[in-house]
């Protein structure tokens, strides 16, 4: 009976959005919605990435998470408690899109948010270093972050949101204003991040790093969840294969460009029988027939030029 | 804990108007350390009158502008996203204001006891006039945070200076002292304003106690409130 109320718990989503709408209200009573009707649900152990152009609703998603600010309607769940339960969020990590710190000295301001996140004196000390280490600021650590370039800021974000070493990290745009190294440096944090079994929910613009880290992907545009899917399946177009033949010419397929001595196509998977039997009938070779892998751009570009399928301007 | 770091954050924060406000205590130690004692001593007592009631601005102030200071930086996220409750940051700015009002209280409590005492006034009347004045500060205070909960600091500010002063209008209108315990601000600047070398005594415990449990009371109101409100969104 333990063993299976644990393994339900173990199970459970470590964020969940339940039909949460947000409407924010102008000074004359307009309405705004920024979210309508979202749904979404978070594993644990896994690096979820959150897209959507500016305006989409993901800040306000995440601010929503963190209960600095109520839905209109719907509830939400962080690690088992509603959104807005203070002491849950001791076990999580939260770096805002817009780092704000108190002017301090870099070491001071990771114990000050540690101690405030109800760690003790005694093991803030030795973790306030490593995490700054993490981020790679040991060497200004006894420097003032007023002084600090808008990289070393978000740097200093990071290890604010690592200090209490939490089970979520929710990151709202964690690499925008960081150099390719430091770039590098925190994607690397990020995946030691989940070999250690945290949960990531990551908000970026950068669709690289996203295709990269996340093993899920949500699309949200204007206030809908637009794709959910896992990064692999998002990324894979099932309903086009790329045939790569040699032995043929290209003018006899339409379509068909050659390069490096082959041949290289993209048929319709339904018609990717008939291809393949029409290379062979002119005396041709498949090198390659793979299910054609599409770029998380063209996924997000496809996504922002659809219609969000419902209004967004709600009636006073 | 979490509320006492906010609080020593929040003074540290303001530690160049606390600094500025301490420039007033100076202007008393000078003239202490210039004035005869026993020949200027009603000089003396007006000026330690005047400088004393600054500090009730000052904490309204000091509330009006905590939370809007801390959204407009976007400060507030990094602090409310970590285990500290809403009412627990509130506590914390009312315990920073508390401190800062405090700070100078104590001092302007130092001074008032060397250059008045020297003169001729009870010591113990000084620190009592100073608890009056630090309970007002307390008042004044949570007042406007109250306010600036959903104000911005000028209009906060407006509207606790305007619900400071109902009770002195209505007590001068009905003739009525009673008055002088609903938001016992006036009452208690009242009372170091009309202490005087021949009657020092002006004042009783009765005004401070109240100042103390309407702190508590517009503390809660302020929570009530403030736990309503989306404090990611622009405060411009």
């Amino acid at each position: 009976m333990r063993s299976r109320f644990t393994m339900k718990k173990l199970m459970a989503p470590v964020l969940e959005f339940d039909r949460i709408t947000k409407e924010y209200r102008g000074f004359w009573g307009r309405r705004f919605r920024a979210l309508g009707e979202f749904s979404l649900q978070v594993q644990p152990g896994e690096i979820f990435g959150f897209l959507g152009p500016n305006g989409a609703g993901k800040t306000t998603a995440i601010h929503l998470a963190m209960g600095f600010m109520r839905p209109t309607s719907g509830k939400g769940i962080l690690l088992g408690c509603p959104f807005g339960h203070a002491v849950t969020r001791r076990r999580v990590g939260f770096l805002p899109e817009n780092v704000a710190l108190y002017p301090r000295r870099a070491e001071h301001l990771v114990r000050f948010y540690g101690a405030i996140n109800g760690m003790k004196s005694r093991e803030l000390r030795s973790r306030a270093a490593q995490v700054v280490e993490m981020v790679g600021l040991q060497d200004d650590i006894r420097r003032n972050v007023s002084r600090f370039s808008r990289g070393m800021l978000q740097r200093m974000g990071l290890a604010q949101a690592l200090v209490n070493d939490p089970e979520l990290l929710i990151l709202d745009e964690p690499t925008s204003a960081l150099d390719p190294v430091a770039r590098v440096n925190v994607r690397e944090l990020l995946v030691a991040a989940r070999a250690a079994g945290k949960t990531i929910f990551l908000s970026s613009h950068l669709l690289s790093e996203i295709e990269l880290l996340c093993d899920r992907v949500a699309v949200l545009h204007r206030g809908k969840l637009m794709r959910l899917a896992s990064t692999v399946e998002l990324l894979q177009a099932g309903d086009e294969t790329e045939i790569v033949a040699r032995g043929i010419t290209a003018e006899s397929f339409s379509g068909a460009v050659a390069r490096n001595g082959t041949v290289t196509m993209i048929v319709p998977a339904q018609q990717q029988k008939r291809a393949v039997e029409q290379i062979w009938s002119s005396g041709g070779e498949i090198v390659s027939l793979l299910p054609r892998r599409r770029s998380l751009e063209e996924i997000f570009l496809q996504v922002v030029a659809e219609p969000p399928g419902g209004p967004l301007e709600a009636k006073p | 804990m979490a509320v006492l770091l906010i609080a020593v954050n929040f003074v540290r924060e303001q530690r160049w108007p606390i600094l500025v406000m301490l420039l007033w205590v100076l202007l008393l130690a000078f003239l202490g350390l210039s004035a005869e004692p026993m020949r200027h001593r009603e000089d003396l007592l007006f000026v330690f009158k005047q400088v004393a009631v600054y500090v009730i601005a000052f904490s309204v102030f000091f509330g009006s502008s905590a939370i809007f200071n801390d959204r407009r930086s976007r400060r507030i996220l990094s602090v409310l996203s970590k285990a500290v409750a809403r009412q627990q940051y509130l506590s914390g700015l009312v315990l920073g204001v508390t401190i800062a009002s405090a700070i100078y209280c104590f001092a302007l409590g130092l001074t008032g006891s060397w250059t008045l005492g020297e003169s001729g006034f009870p010591v113990w009347q000084v620190w009592f006039l100073m608890i009056c004045l630090l309970a007002a500060c307390m008042l004044a205070g949570s007042i406007a945070l109250m306010f600036s909960t959903f104000l911005n600091p000028f209009f906060a500010a407006g509207a606790t200076a305007a619900l400071m002063g109902f009770p002195a209008f209505a007590s001068y209108a009905s003739g009525s002292s009673v008055w002088g315990l609903v938001i016992p601000v006036y009452a208690l600047a009242a009372a170091v304003l009309k202490t005087s070398f021949q009657s020092p005594a002006t004042a009783s415990w009765i005004p401070v106690i109240f100042a103390l449990l309407e702190t508590l009371v517009f503390w809660i109101v302020a929570a009530r409130i403030f736990s309503y409100i989306d404090i990611a969104v622009s405060v411009e």
